[in-house]
């Protein structure tokens, strides 16, 4: 076995989750609002890519961006639909609201795209570098270098700029923002977009790894869960290293011990963490 | 005399609870006006309610009107577009964001055919603390240098009629004389502003004209000179100098 090779997987898989986890993150911290459709918002998102590429002939690099719109548009509609309860920070309703969004997305997409599992291919996933015993994809590099760009852009809009600024007023006190003349309503439906473009960013980018199917999507809720709690809760900074940190732990856990029982042992780790630092890795 | 804020009619019902009850009210152009009145009188959901805010979900029914336009059933952000800006009791700044980033957040009107746009200089002149301060949060200030960021914040949008609710809440005295006089200051040079205040004293040697709120109801109104001698106010607030 290759420790090497095992911290590339890591990383990896890290990159993805952290990706993956971004638009959760940013909702959660920025707005104060859950979104229990997140997984299969990701699962539309790799569908969306896969359809344009498969029924129109469209090629991968133009098919990742047309379902980052896609989904980006119905971040619209559904933030349109839940706006009462997104203003009277309604968690519970925003709770059952969502859920109820990731059924509908199953049930539909699985009448629109079928039951079977689809291969949604990048061309870069063939695109294999070795470099003595380790290997890896373009794919894993685009991903990596993806996400650490997506993270990088995000933090400098969050902190240097005047509607970074406007994103943490609201998230701090929505109300109050309203007296400094901002329209808090469009600040969520603006938070809630990039939720939903993001995560059909990181299906575009990691889903490729394995064939897709429309039932998928709840792994993906439950690590990107793992992610943003271990990260502190809205966190950008901890959630990339909460992501890492879980992508290193799963490949390694699996390569020494045994890859049944990685997500169990993700829990457990998710479990001791909230024990010892309830707040997450970005607690002050 | 031109009025800049108008109000008709004003209730507001917190479910079966009146808190306002059929106020009218009047902020002369240029001029300032005081509103005084006991704890729970109803002062605060008063000058909210002019704001169309609140943090809680009460029933508002009158009219408001700034100028010639009226305010109703606009949401709170266009009201202080159209410079009805609210400087609320208590927290009135962000605790994680600078004092820069707290006065970036507000926008200068799209139009601002008469109103005074208060440039960062003005500003750091009348709150020189404030340039010393610009890297802070506002967690990390004091509750006299949080006001100052909040009337800052508020005279950065070029209000009309600004809405300042009791300032002075947490302040030592000493500060709260020199932020009233800074208000003064500004309602000198055009300003025209509506001040809900505990301080009846403090409120008295600066007002134009002050209204007496009790139970919701508007119930003495007059210039300052005269409400001075009103036997209700002297008898409630000013006691100890007939006494």
């Amino acid at each position: 076995m290759n420790i090497l090779q095992q911290l590339i997987n890591g990383l990896v898989l890290g990159s993805g989750y952290a990706l993956i986890a971004i638009g959760w993150t940013v909702l959660l911290g920025a707005a104060r609002l859950v979104n229990f459709a997140h997984g299969q918002l990701y699962m539309l998102g790799a569908f969306v890519a896969w359809a344009v590429m498969t029924k129109l002939g469209v090629n991968y690099f133009l098919a990742v961006p047309i379902a980052v719109v896609a989904l980006g548009l119905l971040g619209v509609v559904l933030q349109g639909l839940m706006l009462r309860p997104v203003m009277q920070q309604n968690l519970t309703s925003l709770m059952i609201v969502t859920l109820g969004f990731g059924y509908i997305f199953q049930g539909g997409a699985s009448r629109l795209f079928g039951g079977d599992p689809e291969r949604f291919v990048s061309p870069l996933q063939s695109a294999e570098i070795r470099i003595g015993e380790i290997w890896f994809t373009w794919q894993d590099v685009l991903t990596l270098v993806g996400t650490l760009v997506l993270f990088g852009v995000l933090w400098l809009v969050l902190n240097r700029t005047r509607v970074g600024a406007i994103v943490r007023s609201v998230a701090e006190d929505p109300k109050l923002a309203q007296l400094f003349g901002i329209n808090a309503a469009l600040v969520y439906i603006g938070v809630f977009v990039f939720e939903c473009a993001a995560v059909a960013l990181g299906a575009g980018l990691v889903a490729p790894r394995s064939p897709i199917l429309t039932s998928m999507g709840f792994d993906e809720v439950i690590l990107t869960f793992v992610v943003v709690v271990l990260g502190g809760i809205g966190s950008v900074t901890g959630s990339l290293i909460a992501g890492f940190g879980l992508g290193l732990f799963t490949a390694l856990f699996g390569a020494l011990v045994s890859s049944a029982y990685t997500t169990a042992a993700a829990f457990f780790v998710l479990l001791a963490f909230l024990v010892l630092r309830p707040r997450g890795l970005a607690a002050r | 005399m031109t009025v800049e804020l108008e109000a008709t009619g004003l209730s507001v019902r917190y479910g079966g609870n009146v808190a306002v009850d059929g106020v009218d009210l009047a902020v002369p152009t240029g001029k300032m006006v005081g509103m005084v009145g006991a704890n729970g009188a109803g002062k605060s959901t008063l000058i909210n309610a002019l704001a169309g805010w609140s943090r809680g979900t009460p029933v508002v029914r009158g009219t408001v009107r700034l100028g010639s336009t009226s305010m109703d059933g606009l949401p709170p952000h266009r009201r202080a577009a159209q410079g009805l800006v609210l400087v609320p009791e208590g927290k009135g700044i962000f605790a994680e964001l600078t004092v820069m980033e707290n006065l970036a957040l507000v926008r200068p009107p799209a139009d601002p055919t008469g109103r005074h746009l208060f440039s960062m200089e003005e500003i750091h002149e009348l709150f020189p603390r404030l340039a010393e301060r610009r890297h802070h949060k506002g967690r990390m200030l004091s509750g006299g240098e949080r006001q100052m960021v909040a009337v800052s914040r508020a005279l950065r949008a070029a209000p009309r009629v600004l809405l300042l609710d009791e300032p002075s809440a947490g302040l030592a005295p000493r500060l709260v004389y020199e932020l009233l006089e800074t208000m003064r200051k500004l309602v000198d040079r055009g300003l025209s502003l509506l001040l809900v205040e505990q301080n009846v004293r403090a409120t008295l040697e600066l007002v134009d004209e002050l209204y007496l709120l009790e139970r919701g109801k508007v119930v003495a109104r007059g210039p300052a000179q005269t409400m001075r001698n009103d036997p209700r106010i002297l008898e409630a607030y000013l006691g100890s100098l007939t006494g």
